[in-house]
């Protein structure tokens, strides 16, 4: 074995403290040292040039490069060793700058740290084995679960640049939640017309036939990993043959059977055979077939009989199983609101007239349980109306973040209130007020400088006090420590804190996707990759990772987009790593320890077999997996048990 | 008739277990006799040291050497042996790897003296006798090996060539290490680990094994385990995963934890380590992501404080082939 040591000056940075001469002389004596050299700047093109030819002259089988941190330029000089016909992992490292020269300030010490880590390096580089990349193929196509306007971005831009894109959404309708509101922060725009042109543009845009869009569909099972995923997914009946139907609604009116409207929190009724809301899209009915009273066995035709078109009421539609292939899953399934009930003190399903915001945004929506008129269970319009912002929100024994939308729609709130109901008394009841950005002031500005409104600050949600005094609402508060004031109302509306839908974790589990302590589904950077879960090629856009705006859940869909565009391409191969763990089936004693343990599901047990396997595509190299395997049957690739133990013996000789 | 080839069996520090289980051969004993003379083995034959040192060097084919390495005593005769015969072998967890003798190697030699000689409740000692490698007697100096402070596994002391695991190693593993001899097939690469598997005992082990999650640890006598589930996701600290195969997995068998006794599997460096590492791994401490350090602290210490006497636990026959060997003083 002939290794090649070269050490860069980098100019003074390590030259000034590491004298190149007496680590020379400690290093030329080590076993396989074949040569070394000290050069100025390694990375210039000068250096380069230099390493190149000299790796050409010498042919040496290892090489060990002692200068700054690999993270700066371990790939150049991997790509130089490569480009001169030598295996890129046969190449060590050493940083003596970051590690040494910079933080030393004995010269006579840093030169003896230098010479260390170089004889480390020198027993763990002789180890080394080649190592080469591996390439698969992809599937290109995108899998999008949810429909609202983080998921219908990501599957608008991706089909805009050619991408199958298949749109699985629970309900049977697509918006996502602001199609529900009728006017939305900061501008008052309405929010079905607002979103409008990004559905039509999905249904039957330019691109729509790159979108295959699966409504009152479920996810139940993924399989295989980035680039090719296969997921199953679960389909239930319309009854109505989505290319036959013409959306006319005939088949509504007649319809005998009704329950309670979920879209609008059960305030109203709608029928077995319904659209959920006025100009909820795509406009095609669906059957309920727990109200239908067909479906459920009884004699009944009239949907049948007032529909003009054959054939497009289906009674015969079953459940179906189906899988699609995917290079990529786009999560989008956004978030629910904390439950009121859980803070009993504010009367929420106890006391008539207290409502959530999103209850209260049904019934300021002209398409719904009220056609817009704010009216309280008397039937009457309030004449004062309290708004609870924090529901649950930056407590620790409820909520712990601050969910940044509520102060928002509570103020759009106030607006709309005075607008609809002139002269009529508002009063916030807040714990902290939040309304950052370009165009968030100007609501807030607004209530605070309306005469009718009045904001009371409380410290504690238990400090408040809903109970019912003639027909109306009494708000007991804490004015201070030791006195106690109360207003009354006639309305009371709750902003209860975002939280991750009830279903979230069961997605994740389907997924793989770990969920983060609060139950949204985790990021694997907080700032530097939120839209990416822990696991790769599932990617997170909108509420179902950070509650958020519209604004963020869009920027979310682009964000996730981006990385399926450029990850993903159509005729490029994926590489793969060779820097990964490999279980050798023969000691693997199936005890499965590690298969838990590894944070990117690239484990799997295979029950046959009774051995683990790594995934290399999933597999990071991170080598937990390695150090947890009691059996010592995993190797890390590039980071053996063995090199380590040499680099160690080569520190402490 | 061709002289048949000598194997011999030595004691140093050990039990007899295995002898008693190379006798646990039965009838097969008889195949090793018309194969080998049976040169020395004290336990069983009336061979002197006397007459080892009489033989030339290299001439008993075979030695099995079993027990550790704790005195000058088995020193000196693990020197003899080596240089008496052609192959030597550590026999068993005490000579490969330490096992319950170096433990006490988590004391000093006076600290053991003491306990043994006068501390130990059924001693009677009134004169508080230690022995020691000179006395003084009326008829004159009385000499004994001396005592080491640490006990050491043969490898220590001299070159060995093969080691066969065990508490005591299994007879049909025995047998095949003989058979291997017999029928003239080729031997392993020096150094190898003989008689046993090279995965671990989970690899024979038949409960049904799922993905690890402990959220409590249980003692042998505190629970009844289910006889078909893996014990050590039931709580009971099992060693099979961190210990090499080749026994049967006997004692998960009959609903008991392996305790290890078939030693460090092929290429893990200390066995004990690697279970704590593994068990690190898998213990389930709830939903850590909102809580504080001193939180997960707490909830880490009261799970691994149910683990009673972590080195009896993970270290119980490694000790002294382990990267720490013992406490250091």
């Amino acid at each position: 074995m002939r290794i090649g040591v070269y050490l860069c000056n980098c100019g003074g940075n390590i030259k000034d403290k590491i004298d190149a001469e007496k680590v020379r002389a400690g290093v030329l004596g080590l076993p396989g040292v074949g040569y070394f050299k000290a050069v100025d700047f390694l990375c210039s093109e000068g250096g380069k040039d230099f390493l190149a030819g000299d790796l050409k002259t010498e042919r040496p089988d290892r090489v060990v490069i002692a200068a700054c941190t690999p993270r700066e330029h371990e790939n150049t000089f991997m790509k130089i060793l490569a480009s001169s016909g030598i295996n890129p992992y046969l190449m060590q490292m050493v940083n003596v700058r970051e590690q040494i020269a910079w933080v030393t300030e004995d010269k006579a010490m840093a030169t003896e740290k230098a010479a260390r880590l170089i004889s480390a390096a020198l027993r763990r580089v002789s180890l080394h084995e080649p190592l080469s990349k591996r390439e698969i193929d992809v599937c290109p196509d995108v899998l999008v679960i949810g429909a609202g306007p983080a998921g219908l971005k990501a599957a608008l831009s991706m089909a805009e640049s050619g991408r199958r894109v298949s749109i699985v959404e629970k309900s049977p309708v697509i918006g996502g939640m602001p199609v529900r509101y009728e006017e939305l922060f900061p501008s008052m725009e309405c929010g079905p017309c607002m979103l409008e042109p990004v559905l039509s543009e999905v249904l039957h845009g330019e691109h729509s036939e790159n979108i295959e869009l699966l409504t009152l569909s479920e996810a139940v099972g993924v399989i295989g990993s980035y680039g090719n995923f296969t997921v199953k997914i679960k389909k239930r009946p319309r009854y109505i043959d989505a290319e036959k139907c013409i959306g006319c609604a005939e088949c509504i009116g007649v319809c005998p059977a009704s329950a309670e409207n979920e879209f609008n929190y059960g305030m109203n009724e709608r029928k077995a055979i319904y659209v959920p809301f006025a100009g909820a899209l795509p406009n095609i009915p669906s059957i309920d077939e727990t109200v239908c009273l067909r479906l459920k066995g009884k004699e009944c035709s009239l949907c049948l009989d007032a529909c003009p078109v054959e054939g497009a009421i289906r009674f015969d539609e079953k459940e179906q199983t189906i899988e699609r292939n995917a290079g990529a899953v786009i999560v989008a399934t956004g978030s629910g609101l904390y439950d009121c009930k859980k803070i009993p003190n504010l009367g929420y399903g106890r006391l008539s007239d207290v409502y959530t915001g999103a209850e209260f945004e049904r019934m300021l929506s002209s398409n719904g349980p009220t056609e817009g008129n704010i009216k309280t269970s008397k039937g009457k319009s309030p004449k004062s109306v309290a708004i609870m912002h924090c529901v649950g929100s930056l407590d620790k024994n409820h909520i712990e973040y601050c969910s940044g939308i509520c102060c928002q729609y509570a103020f759009k709130f106030n607006h709309l209130l005075g607008k609809k109901l002139p002269g009529v008394r508002i009063f916030h009841f807040y714990k902290e007020l939040a309304v950052p950005g370009k165009e968030e002031f100007e609501l807030y500005a607004h209530a605070k400088g309306d005469p009718n409104t009045t904001f009371i600050r409380y410290a504690d949600i238990t400090d408040l006090k809903v109970g019912s005094k003639g027909g109306k609402k009494a708000i007991l508060f804490k004015k201070s420590a030791k006195k106690s004031d109360s207003v009354s109302v006639d309305m009371v509306v709750l902003c209860p804190a975002v939280v991750p839908l009830p279903d979230s974790a069961k997605l994740g589990g389907i997924l793989g996707s770990p969920a983060d302590r609060f139950g949204f589904f985790e990021e694997l950077h907080g700032r530097l990759d939120a839209s990416q879960s822990k696991i790769k090629g599932i990617y997170l856009a909108g509420a179902c990772q950070s509650p958020m705006d519209i604004q963020s859940a869009m920027t979310q869909g682009m964000a996730v987009s981006g990385y399926v565009l450029s990850g993903l391409v159509h005729g490029r191969k994926l590489e793969i790593s060779p820097v990964c763990a490999v279980v050798d089936p023969e000691k693997c004693s199936g005890c499965r320890v590690c298969v838990s343990v590894c944070p990117y599901k690239a484990i799997s047990y295979d029950p046959e077999k009774e051995t683990a396997a790594v995934n290399d595509v999933l597999c990071q190299g991170c080598g937990t997996c390695v150090a947890a395997c009691p059996s010592g049957a995993i190797k890390g690739n590039h980071f053996t048990t063995e090199e380590i133990m040499a680099e160690i013996e080569g520190i402490l000789r | 008739m061709a002289k048949k080839p000598k194997i011999g069996m030595y004691w140093a520090s050990s039990c007899g277990g295995c002898e008693i289980a190379l006798v646990n051969l039965h009838e097969r004993i008889l195949d090793i006799d018309a194969n080998f003379d049976f040169a020395f083995c004290p336990c069983l034959l009336d061979t002197k040291k006397k007459d080892i040192d009489a033989m030339p060097d290299g001439d008993i084919a075979i030695t099995f050497f079993n027990g550790a390495i704790r005195n000058e005593e088995n020193k000196e005769m693990a020197q003899l042996l080596r240089k008496k015969s052609g192959v030597l072998i550590a026999f068993g967890s005490c000579s490969s790897e330490g096992c319950i003798p170096a433990l006490s190697n988590l004391h000093s030699m006076e600290e053991t003296l003491k306990t043994v000689y006068l501390e130990n409740p059924t001693i009677d000692n009134p004169a508080c006798i230690i022995p020691r490698p000179e006395t003084d007697m009326p008829e004159g100096k009385l000499h004994i090996p001396a005592f080491f402070d640490r006990v050491k596994t043969l490898r220590d002391v001299v070159d060995v060539d093969y080691s066969i695991p065990g508490c005591p190693p299994e007879p049909h593993q025995i047998w095949n290490v003989v058979d291997l001899v017999i029928q003239g097939g080729p031997l392993p690469p020096k150094g190898s680990v003989i008689g046993a598997g090279s995965s671990a005992v989970c690899d024979e082990c038949e409960r049904k094994k799922e993905d690890k999650k402990i959220k409590r640890f249980y003692r042998t006598y505190e629970i009844v385990p289910d006889s078909e589930k893996c014990l050590l996701e039931q709580g009971i600290v099992c060693m099979g995963i961190a210990t090499r195969d080749g026994c049967g997995a006997l004692c998960p068998k009959v609903n008991m934890p392996c305790t290890g006794c078939y030693g460090t599997p092929e290429g893990v460096f200390d066995q004990g380590a690697k279970m704590v590492a593994a068990l690190g791994s898998v213990l389930d401490l709830g939903n850590t992501k909102s809580l504080s350090e001193d939180e997960i602290e707490r909830r880490i210490d009261k799970l691994i404080g149910s683990v009673p006497d972590y080195a009896g636990v993970f270290y119980k026959y490694s000790l002294a082939a382990s990267i720490l060997k013992g406490r250091s003083r």
